[in-house]
């Protein structure tokens, strides 16, 4: 994905089966990326920011975000990385969820979104999406982030 | 007049009416009283006018009786002194006058018991006096000289004086009798203005009262209107505030309808997604079952085989089907609560090229079964929801279209009246019909009438209905089983349910 430095998947997704799917059908598309999985949207921005192989000290990154997380709403994670001035505001953000309502895609694309996907019930479809998530992210160019210093 | 009591009077409208009533008819009261008593005074100063005049007569005659008696004194003493003929005459004359004038007296003083007393003494006077006169004038003309002696010596002098006493005492009885009617009509006088002036009161008081009372009342009235635009407002306010509750209730159970929808599906991603992997890790266990039974049948197991074959899919199967089903429920659920979180535009709706253009949308299916579907060409128009009428009467003709009855040649008759402000759009055909017991449950959410052959969730028609009360309409069904169904969608010509 990235000539130099490989880049981390980070998903914020608080359902474990989702999580579970998405993983194995990125694998199936043949990306080996390192994928790191969080449950909510505090321990989430807690790595993009604070860790210290976290994207935000440390390398490219692509988030996977889930909308509907128990602590606070995807749409807030998104308002943040993408803000002025954010180190992160660069970072792919795809936003993977089961809202497929029109006013919710279009604040989401407002708010600085790269890709909105919705998951398909549909097992198949599912399946296949997310596969083709991975060629694309197989092509994908992640720009490096800029430290502030 | 004071407050204390009129104000009971005002309580009811009727009874401030049967109030004005009693004041009018004591004004009418008043009214006749004083004409009655203005006639009742007619009659008497006429019956005066008469009596007076009477009074008048009686003593004109009584003078005109002294004027006499002076005559015949004059002439009598004119004879004597100077014997002439045509003096003798005149006091023949005067005493022939005196005799009709007596008889007046008599008739005119019939009822007057004083006066014919009177006259009584007169008439015997008068008698004498005659006598005591003629004797005289035939002594002088026997003896002429003796006349100077007889003037001077006979009582005719004295007779004379009575006979004027007697007059004059008639006189003092006639107007003794006039002065008692000046007086009794003076009564008269004094009884009718006393009379007046009371019924003038009555009636001033009257007026003045009735008057009062409908100042009071009319401002009564006022304020009891005022009470009432008040009462008016606030209930409008109230009615604003009913209804912000109830579009805030209805707004949390659509929202509440929605989450729900959504969070269900989360799970049913995973119940779909675990159970594609298990279907696709069947596929190599079966190979290997097949595998071991082609190259160690002794290594497997009669169960092994069966589950692997057969138990495996079957329950993979089953669990595909029912979450593919609960999937579709959700989504109708989340159409449905989409649809009511929807902002209605009413706009004016010509209904026949509306129902065009879902005829235009269906040909291809009614070509293929052979169906036809005619549109009453002039509909009266309504102002409603653009979107959610097409929908309405889609949903109905797509119905009537998909319960025809097999090897009858489908008829779908789509046609609406305006009838008392409302517009009925009937869509009818002549399927397979609805039994009567279903009519009531085929409109709610999952709920589905007679053979299930079709494919379908029982979502349309509570969607229909759901559509319909939202724009302040109804839906209904008329039908029996075999005999078609006629399913009529009744709106307001103008919305009634903004929002």
């Amino acid at each position: 994905m990235n000539a130099h430095q490989p880049v981390t998947i980070v998903m914020i997704e608080d359902d474990e089966g989702h999580a579970r799917l998405i993983e194995k059908n990125i694998r199936r598309a043949g990306i080996s990326n390192d994928i790191k999985h969080f449950m909510d949207g505090t321990s989430a921005l807690a790595h993009l920011y604070e860790a210290p192989d976290g994207p935000a000290l440390n390398g490219p990154a692509l988030i996977l975000l889930d909308l509907n997380l128990p602590d606070m709403s995807g749409t807030d994670i998104l308002q943040k990385i993408k803000a002025d001035g954010n180190p992160l505001r660069r970072t792919p953000v795809i936003v993977l969820t089961t809202t497929d309502d029109k006013v919710e895609i279009q604040r989401c694309y407002d708010l600085g979104a790269n890709v909105y996907i919705t998951k398909p019930v549909d097992y198949e479809s599912f399946a296949t999406a997310i596969r083709q998530l991975g060629l694309f992210l197989a092509v994908i160019q992640v720009p490096d982030i800029e430290l502030e210093a | 007049m004071a407050r204390g009591w009129t104000i009971p009077l005002l309580r009811s409208e009727r009874s401030v009416s049967r109030f004005l009533m009693a004041c009018m008819a004591l004004g009418f009261i008043a009214l006749i009283g004083s004409a009655g008593t203005a006639g009742w005074f007619v009659m008497r100063a006429q019956e005066h006018a008469t009596w007076v005049e009477h009074t008048y007569e009686v003593e004109r005659r009584i003078s005109t009786l002294r004027v006499l008696i002076e005559r015949l004194e004059v002439a009598r003493r004119g004879y004597l002194l100077s014997h002439r003929q045509q003096t003798k005459q005149t006091f023949l004359a005067t005493v022939q006058d005196e005799l009709p004038l007596v008889a007046d007296l008599r008739r005119l003083t019939a009822d007057n018991a004083a006066q014919q007393h009177n006259l009584d003494r007169f008439q015997a006077l008068a008698i004498e006096h005659f006598q005591v006169l003629s004797r005289s004038m035939v002594l002088a003309d026997k003896a002429p000289e003796l006349a100077t002696a007889i003037f001077t010596h006979d009582q005719s002098l004295g007779i004379t004086r009575d006979l004027r006493a007697v007059t004059a005492a008639m006189l003092e009885e006639e107007n003794k009798l006039l002065e008692g009617r000046i007086e009794a009509q003076r009564d008269a006088v004094r009884i009718l203005f006393y009379a007046l002036a009371f019924a003038g009161a009555l009636a001033v008081a009257t007026a003045i009262f009735s008057m009062m009372v409908l100042r009071r009342y009319t401002r009564s009235l006022v304020e009891s209107r005022d009470e009432v635009l008040q009462l008016a407002d606030e209930l409008e306010d109230r009615v604003d505030e009913r209804t912000r509750d109830l579009s805030r209730a209805n707004e949390e159970i659509q929202r509440f309808a929605y989450i729900v929808s959504h969070d269900l599906r989360s799970p049913l991603v995973n119940v779909m997604g675990f159970t594609g992997e298990l279907e696709a890790a069947t596929k190599p266990l079966a190979a290997l079952v097949d595998k071991v039974e082609a190259e160690a049948p002794q290594l497997l197991d009669q169960d092994a085989a069966l589950a692997a074959r057969e138990d495996l899919p079957e329950s993979i199967g089953f669990i595909r089907t029912s979450t593919q089903k609960m999937d579709r429920l959700i989504n109708a659920i989340l159409r449905l609560s989409r649809e009511g979180r929807r902002v209605l535009t009413p706009e004016r709706i010509d209904l026949a090229p509306l129902a065009d253009a879902i005829v235009a949308s269906l040909q291809h299916r009614l070509d293929e079964i052979g169906a036809e579907i005619t549109v009453q060409r002039v509909m009266p128009p309504v102002v409603a929801d653009r979107l959610a009428v097409e929908q309405m009467i889609s949903n109905l003709v797509e119905n009537a279209v998909k319960y025809l009855k097999p090897g009858v040649p489908g008829r779908i008759a789509i046609s609406a009246v305006n009838e008392r402000g409302r517009v009925d759009i009937a869509i009818a055909d002549n399927g397979r019909g609805i039994d009567p017991r279903d009519h009531d449950r085929i409109f709610d959410l999952f709920r589905r009438s007679g053979t299930q052959d079709q494919p379908g969730e029982g979502i349309g028609l509570a969607h229909v209905r759901a559509l319909a009360y939202r724009l302040g309409g109804f839906v209904d069904c008329k039908s029996a089983l075999g005999e078609g169904a006629t399913f009529t969608l009744s709106l307001p010509v103008q919305p009634t349910i903004q929002g």
